[in-house]
């Protein structure tokens, strides 16, 4: 078990070098290529009001998607579980349309990142409830796809029946998932509740581990499993609904995140979670660094990106999934 | 959805212009039961013939975020578009733009009503000919050419004196700008602004980044008076502290959708604000 010790040594510091490296090229990433602005002010206004936030929502979406994956997956005990396969994400997306349809969002800011969390721990709560902790890999993705189904089509119902077609267009493209020309109120508006959900998954950690041995050994342990299952739920809930308030829905971070490390750091449950979290930032960072670096006539939405390479990855465990299933 | 439409209408429009123009025929008896199903239409009608006239407008024309008539329509009907509720209505004349859907239009044809369909504009000149088919429709040619002339004449007033032309952007929701060949780039040209879209690269959509923005303003920037009921974040650009930062220094105004969302005469009250602004500039 040492190895995977300093494995998780290793991965933690190298995975925060490169957050460090990626939120940096963040900073320098302009509209047109690397490079700082020119001018006192300009470099003011630009640097602090608009790349800062930029990188530091990055950095904080990452983490929350990424920490949020490890510990689902690492309480379900399931390789296929993440945060926008279990309607997490959809959830959380219908809880902000609701606040920007309502109007709430326009007269109390804050109710943008509460609707987010809000729709996130009931959709939770209902793929868990649905599932049950102790069935397999294939009833929870099961219960995953019907909740996101659920929260997809009242989400277009929102969007259908709203009075405003400008808001109509502004939801669908906030989906899509950016980070684009997001200030420094909207990083006050989503990081203590993603700070906050990251402080609870990480208290699952050593509970988790027992876990992995199986419900009834982690109970001869003294854990308390309703305790960690009602963690796990609202801190992916506060973590991954105000992240999505604010930057959209950004999926398959939360399920290439701890496949990558495990590798690394090994199958304990703890011993992933800081590492997630860094690597999260890492992956939505660098992201959307690419993303900036391409040309403006191939305008990629960073939602859409993370789909495009999550999506076969997500085939691709299937696959292995099924292999080790049915042997 | 309408910015989309008003943008992206482009070449589109423009051919259906010239085609629907020619083959519009003309009618001996003038249109007593009217229902226009458009937007961008209902103003015109508004204007060229009596209210009695006048059947129904479409339901968009009650939305002070696009609608420029709001005021003006208290009392007539407002029709959503289907097919069964403007039969209801037994018109002898019913317009439809060209993004009314071809199924509603076809149905309607099919069932023996009279449908118009008018093309849009996306361009100053072509307001004219909306105009003009409007009345050849509603058989008020007349009254089309007097509406045509009071078009003019309030453009031309606005027109440029001077080789002065300062640079000017329409920065809307989610960073998009004026983009060439949009109505609004049209207005910019029309009041003595070179529209400063043109020199930025921009993305599909006509979106730049508040960053571009930012480095290189324009000397005027033209923002749209915005609904304050709803917040999303991906118009939170317009409330962004490096924008009002940009704000504090920078000449700018808040032009009304409803004025130019549509070629309708209206453009020419936008051109009038932005050629009024342009004086501004030179105090």
């Amino acid at each position: 078990m040492t190895w995977e010790w300093v494995g998780e040594r290793r991965a933690v510091a190298s995975m925060a070098a490169l957050a460090g490296l990626a939120f940096l090229a963040s900073l320098l990433m302009g509209p047109n290529g690397f490079g700082l602005p020119a001018g006192e002010r300009a470099f003011g206004i630009i640097f602090w009001e608009i790349r800062m936030p930029r990188a530091l929502l990055g950095a904080l979406v990452g983490a929350a998607l990424g920490t949020s994956g490890a510990a689902l997956q690492g309480y379900l005990r399931n390789p296929l579980a993440e945060p926008g396969l279990l309607g997490v994400t959809g959830g959380a997306s219908l809880g902000a349309v609701i606040a920007i349809h309502s109007g709430a969002a326009g007269v109390f800011a804050a109710a943008l990142p509460i609707g987010g969390l809000t729709g996130a721990a009931l959709a939770a709560t209902a793929v868990l409830m649905l599932a049950g902790a102790s069935t397999g890999p294939l009833t929870l993705i099961l219960a995953g796809v019907a909740m996101s189904s659920v929260a997809g089509a009242l989400t277009a119902l929102a969007v259908n029946l709203s009075p405003n077609p400008f808001a109509s267009v502004e939801i669908v493209f906030w989906m899509l998932g950016s980070l684009s020309d997001r200030s420094l109120v909207h990083v006050w508006l989503a990081a203590p509740f993603i700070l906050a959900g990251l402080v609870l998954l990480m208290q699952t950690a050593r509970g988790l581990d027992a876990l992995a041995l199986g419900e009834e050994a982690a109970i001869n342990l003294g854990t308390n499993l309703p305790a960690i299952r009602l963690m796990v739920v609202i801190g992916s809930a506060l973590a991954v609904g105000a992240a999505t308030a604010v930057a959209g829905a950004i999926g398959f971070v939360g399920l290439i995140v701890p496949h990558l490390l495990r590798p690394m750091v090994g199958f304990l449950p703890s011993r992933l979670m800081l590492a997630s979290a860094l690597a999260g930032a890492v992956l939505v960072l660098t992201a959307d660094v690419v993303l900036r670096l391409l040309p403006t006539s191939v305008d990629i939405r960073l939602g859409v990106a993370t789909a495009i390479i999550g999506a076969p990855f997500f085939l691709w465990l299937v696959l292995k999934t099924r292999r080790e299933l049915l042997p | 959805m309408h910015v989309m439409r008003a943008k992206f209408a482009g070449a589109l429009a423009a051919a259906l212009a010239a085609v629907i123009a020619v083959a519009l025929p003309a009618s001996a008896e003038p249109a007593r039961r009217i229902v226009s199903l458009n937007l961008c239409i209902d103003p015109i009608v508004l204007d060229l013939v009596p209210r009695e006239r006048i059947q129904a407008l479409s339901w968009v024309s009650s939305d002070p975020n696009v609608s420029p008539i709001v005021d003006r329509i208290e009392g007539i009907p407002l029709v959503r578009g289907s097919a069964e509720e403007v039969l209801a209505l037994e018109p002898d004349l019913v317009l439809a733009g060209g993004f009314t859907t071809p199924a509603t239009v076809d149905l309607l044809r099919r069932l023996g009503q009279r449908v118009e369909v008018i093309p849009m504009a996306t361009r100053i000149e072509e307001v004219r000919t909306v105009i003009r088919a409007v009345a050849a429709a509603v058989g008020e040619p007349e009254r089309g050419e007097a509406m045509v002339a009071d078009f003019d004449r309030r453009l031309s007033t606005a027109q440029a004196t001077g080789l002065h032309r300062p640079e000017a952007l329409v920065y809307e929701a989610n960073s998009i700008v004026s983009p060439p060949g949009s109505m609004e780039a049209a207005a910019l040209k029309a009041a003595g602004f070179e529209n400063a879209a043109e020199r930025m690269d921009l993305r599909p959509g006509g979106r730049t980044d508040l960053e571009t923005l930012v480095v290189s303003p324009p000397d005027l920037i033209v923002l749209n008076q915005r609904s304050a009921t709803y917040r999303t974040p991906v118009a939170d650009n317009l409330r962004h502290p490096a924008l009002n930062h940009l704000l504090d220094e920078r000449a700018h105004i808040y032009l009304p959708m409803p004025l130019w969302i549509c070629g309708t005469p209206h453009v020419a009250d936008a051109v009038a604000a932005l050629a009024s602004a342009r004086e501004g500039l030179r105090k």
